[in-house]
């Protein structure tokens, strides 16, 4: 087998082998973010219950400080919209990512179809 | 804590198990293995947040309007207390996600907490139906295998 038939097979499974981490952390992140936006909303759906006057504390560190309840809503509500387009964008990356590699694996199977047909081949004329 | 549901989606297509190769039937196996640990780990936090809940509403029962003034240690880390006075025994302060804190009147973190649990039951539940389905899946998919195992091996003899 050629030399130049090896490096291109490698070359293709390294890049292939890259993708497809850039896409397990794509997933990572997204399910991270995923599980903050559902805290966010479970404690923005507990601000909503309070009373107008109710007491609300933001821990900063080991201490709480007092906030107002209007200020903590914007705030939780300014961070999943943040976390949303977060979202959106890791969503996008996942859908381009998975293109790739969807791309690669195909290229993969034609370089591997290409080497057993050779090794046939050279069998035969041995 | 996310929403799950076991209805049927849009996007999603019946396959009939039995036009699978044996390839496809293990990586469908090995992925349905994936999900199933995922299923459990999610039934063992899910079941470590219930406790607290259950825990913390527990906990509120012991203050009543006749310990007030009471004895306390407070803990100032995990290993060093002060000694303190319970001072206010109308309302508590609760964690409620995000580093926010509010606080509650007693009878109303009663309802939090109550609210909390039956959440993280509820879901629990979900968890558990999905493994279930999963897991009969998991089993059509294993049978089918051997079966076209032995076939195969039938038509090699």
């Amino acid at each position: 087998m050629s030399d130049d038939f090896q490096r291109k097979l490698q070359n293709e499974l390294d890049s292939f082998k890259k993708v497809q981490k850039e896409l397990q952390k794509a997933i990572q992140t997204r399910q991270q973010l995923d599980g903050q936006l559902n805290e966010n909303e479970i404690v923005i759906q507990e601000l909503n219950l309070l009373p107008s006057d109710g007491k609300v504390f933001k821990s900063v560190g080991p201490v709480l400080i007092k906030t107002e309840l209007v200020e903590a809503k914007v705030n939780v509500k300014k961070r999943m919209d943040y976390i949303t387009k977060e979202l959106k964008r890791v969503d996008d990356l996942i859908a381009s990512l998975e293109k790739k590699q969807d791309a690669h694996r195909e290229s993969l199977q034609k370089l591997q179809h290409q080497f057993q047909q050779a090794q046939v081949k050279a069998a035969l004329h041995a | 804590m996310a929403q799950i549901s076991a209805t049927e989606q849009k996007g999603m297509q019946q396959i009939d198990l039995t036009s699978l190769n044996i390839q496809q039937l293990s990586t469908l196996k090995q992925q349905l293995d994936q999900e199933l640990n995922v299923f459990q780990e999610s039934l063992t936090s899910l079941k470590m947040a219930q406790g607290k809940y259950q825990n913390s509403g527990e906990t509120l029962e012991k203050i009543t309007p006749e310990s007030e003034g009471a004895d306390i240690l407070v803990p100032l880390t995990g290993s060093m207390y002060v000694p303190g006075k319970l001072h206010d025994t109308n309302n508590v302060i609760i964690d409620i996600g995000t580093r926010y804190y509010v606080e509650k009147d007693i009878e109303a973190a009663k309802d939090y907490f109550q609210r909390k649990t039956k959440f993280v039951t509820e879901q629990m539940e979900k968890v558990q139906y999905i493994g279930i389905e999963k897991s009969k899946i998991r089993d059509a998919i294993v049978e089918i295998a051997e079966l076209k195992m032995a076939q195969q091996q039938q038509q090699q003899s």
